[in-house]
């Protein structure tokens, strides 16, 4: 019995330790609830570019992460996936299409030159060598007439190489591309040997802003395209967050109810070891941490069908050997014991299912086999420790004076039928021989 | 016969009875296969089920609306797509099954459309624009993109994870029960995934439910609740034989297992209907299919760990017991 006491302030002890933590630590939420993007993009080969190397990879991850930095959102995420992809996430932005207007631009600034015909017209364009790579770094601004211009900062071989490209078209017009686009045909006025210029273009503020982020993220060393999206607008993430969270309050009243009218008394301490199982459950997601998706409070919630399931077991096991005339203290022991083979293998075998998803499955996929991994293996200890212990704190020793706080009637005790002897030291580890 | 030394009551003859329950499985299983290899003959992508863009790929974009569409507009959705060069538009409309007042969400426009990496955003804009011509309420609310390269891995990696879970399973009951068991079980599995499979067969043929690879998950874990139920019963199959074989036979012995375990496996299985329903109802649109098919699983674990599994189990036995007779002639 001492030893019960103990187990009982260790349990009381452990779920105060979990709220604390459910307080203290937030629960990440995914991108499906809070609303954002996440995008997998794939590094492609060209004519140039025969094999995509690890170095290129990791060139195009930092490009990226500036990029995806430069929409000033907090907590994103640029990884590697396999050989020649990268995985991107970007939460709580509130426009679809902006995270693929920024990840799918190349960000090319190419300089041209023009091609002149006899009387001096522009024929056509051709590449100067001044580009991208030349930039020191871009800001936007304003000219004196109050018109947004792109003002452009080159490095030392930059400036030279502007130098002579104004030196040469002195009086012609040259041409700014971004990423294939003229966006701009200014006439060379002078020799400009400072290394600086300015794009004036038909520009807003967020389109010059836009340019001049992409610019300063520097361009993507090998091309990639998307190769699969999703996005969800923050109203359908908050939408399915709430819709989630009522649905599970239900359901786990209603569980909750239909325990409590059909096993009565161990139908309570059920219920009380389902709260405690949430409280360590909801703890353990926070201390990994694991990001809460739609597809992981469907496991949640189906995990919590599971942990009645030992419960379950346990008491129509224990109202078995009550049928058979034991005393309280021993049917609960044999009840729980010959349950406990049923509980683990049934488990075991779920464990296992969610071992291979978790190994083999997409990001959704893996959310779900974590929680209700997770979910199964608490529903065993708490079956183990709560359940167990507080039916011999709460029933005692004796003969079960009151069937009807098991849900049994009067008539159903000593109906009796043999009942085997269990081996109670093997039954611990799920194995009856 | 007399049950005197395992007197159970409530009492459902497993044994007596097994050709019926064979014959309700059939039934069960029937239309669903005859609807998948119907869906082999038809579907573009030859597969049993019609499977949505995760596998064959493609571009769904998805519209909040706050009021209710007619099928008629629906059509003419369709036909303005198709008009502003949508290439081969597929509209569904998806409702949350609890009605809100306050909610944005009364119904949600999913268009499906072919995949373009480049150029992604004039798609987007140009259905936005056809959407909020009829719908000026209508809100983007997502957008799901899958290449045809991404496609096609997805499915061969979920067969693959099919495949090791069966594989797994099976090693598992053999090493802890026997070899038969772990047939049996995972022919009630095969039993139960080929059930829900084949609802969902004809859902797509008649009503154009898409599988995605959130339903490769709902299938996965039906596949660990069926196993779950079938091994409940079995335990007891396998604790009856230990204490009782001498006493009764083994026919007789499965049928008291299935009638102790009767009031756990249905309990339990309420219990999870209870939560499911729950989600179902009151939950996100986005998981309602995924929760369907786990309130088919959970059904179908139920029947097939009650009657299905046990009636194999013992026709195994009995088999295995004829042959040895006839060996021992």
């Amino acid at each position: 019995m001492k030893n019960k006491i103990i187990m009982f302030w260790a349990i009381v002890i452990l779920s105060i330790i979990s709220i604390v933590i459910i307080k203290v630590k937030p629960i990440p939420l995914g991108l499906d609830l809070v609303g954002g993007s996440r995008i997998v993009l794939e590094a492609q080969t060209t004519d140039t570019i025969s094999k995509i190397t690890q170095d290129m990879m990791d060139g195009l991850k930092s490009a990226l992460e500036n990029r995806v930095n430069a929409m000033g959102v907090s907590e994103t995420m640029v990884q590697q996936m396999g050989e020649k992809r990268l995985l991107i996430e970007i939460p709580n932005i509130s426009d679809p299409k902006l995270a693929r207007e920024f990840l799918g631009e190349t960000a090319e600034l190419e300089f041209k030159k023009p091609v002149l015909d006899e009387d001096g017209n522009v024929k056509s364009w051709e590449p100067s060598g001044l580009s991208g790579e030349d930039l020191n770094k871009a800001a936007v601004g304003t000219d004196p007439a109050g018109r947004w211009i792109i003002s452009l900062e080159f490095n030392g071989k930059g400036a030279t190489k502007f130098a002579k490209l104004t030196r040469e078209f002195k009086g012609y017009p040259i041409a700014i591309y971004f990423n294939g686009e003229s966006i701009s045909e200014p006439v060379v006025q002078a020799e400009i040997t400072g290394g600086n210029a300015q794009i004036t273009g038909e520009f807003t503020h967020d389109s010059a802003k836009k340019i001049v982020d992409l610019l300063n993220a520097g361009a993507l060393p090998v091309p990639a395209e998307i190769i699969e999206e999703n996005t969800v607008g923050p109203t359908l993430g908050a939408d399915s967050l709430h819709k989630s969270k009522f649905a599970g309050i239900i359901g786990i009243l209603a569980v909750m109810v239909f325990m409590l009218v059909w096993y009565r008394v161990p139908g309570f301490i059920a219920n009380i070891a389902l709260i405690i199982y949430g409280l360590i459950v909801f703890a353990i997601f926070k201390i990994i941490p694991v990001t809460l998706t739609l597809a992981g409070i469907a496991g949640f919630i189906l995990s919590i069908g599971m942990a009645v399931d030992a419960n379950i077991l346990i008491f129509e096991r224990t109202k078995e050997e009550l049928k058979s005339g034991r005393t309280l203290f021993t049917a609960i022991n044999s009840g729980f014991d010959r349950a406990f083979t049923s509980i683990f293998d049934s488990n075991m075998s779920t464990v296992i299912i969610c071992v291979i998803l978790y190994f083999l499955g997409s990001n959704i996929v893996k959310g779900f086999a974590l929680t209700l991994a997770i979910g199964v293996m608490v529903s065993m200890f708490s079956a183990i420790t709560v359940t167990k212990n507080m039916m011999h704190l709460m029933f005692g020793t004796g003969q079960l004076k009151h069937p009807f706080l098991f849900g049994l009637k009067d008539s159903d005790i000593n109906e009796a039928y043999e009942a085997s002897e269990t081996q109670r030291e093997n039954a611990k580890f799920g194995v009856l021989d | 016969m007399s049950y005197s030394v395992l007197n159970t009551k409530k009492f459902i003859d497993v044994i007596k009875y097994r050709w019926i329950w064979l014959i309700i499985s059939f039934i069960l299983l029937f239309p669903g296969v005859i609807a998948m290899i119907w869906s082999m003959k038809v579907y573009p992508t030859h597969t049993p089920l019609l499977v949505g863009i995760d596998f064959t790929g493609g571009t769904i974009i998805q519209y909040s609306v706050d009021k209710e569409i007619s099928t008629a507009e629906i059509g003419k959705i369709r036909l303005d797509l198709s008009n502003n060069n949508i290439d081969n538009p597929v509209i569904q409309i998806l409702k949350p099954t609890a009605k809100e007042e306050n909610s944005q969400i009364q119904n949600i426009i999913s268009v499906k459309t072919k995949f373009s990496s480049n150029g992604q955003n004039e798609a987007i804009d140009k259905v936005s624009e056809v959407i909020n011509k009829d719908y000026p309420s209508a809100q983007l609310i997502q957008v799901n993109s899958v290449g045809p390269v991404l496609g096609k891995q997805l499915f061969v990696n979920s067969m693959i994870a099919i495949s090791l879970a069966l594989l797994a399973i099976i090693i598992y009951l053999t090493l802890r029960f026997h070899f038969e068991f772990a047939v049996v079980a995972c022919l009630a599995l095969a039993h139960d995934v080929l059930f829900v499979v084949g609802v969902f067969s004809i859902l797509g043929l008649f009503y154009g439910v898409t599988v995605d690879s959130l339903f490769i998950t709902a299938i996965l874990t039906v596949l660990g609740y069926s196993v779950n139920n079938t091994i409940v019963v079995f335990d007891r199959v396998r604790e009856n034989l230990k204490f009782y074989s001498k006493k009764a036979t083994y026919n007789e012995l499965v049928n008291v297992s299935v009638n102790q375990t009767l009031a756990r496996s249905i309990n339990t299985s309420l219990t999870t209907l209870l939560t499911l329903g729950a989600l179902y109802f009151f939950g996100g649109v986005t998981t309602k299919d995924f929760v369907l098919v786990m309130i088919l699983g959970v059904i179908i674990g139920t029947y097939s760990s009650i009657f299905f599994a046990n009636t194999l189990i013992a026709l195994w036995n009995e088999k295995a017991e004829a042959k040895k007779a006839k060996i021992g002639e």
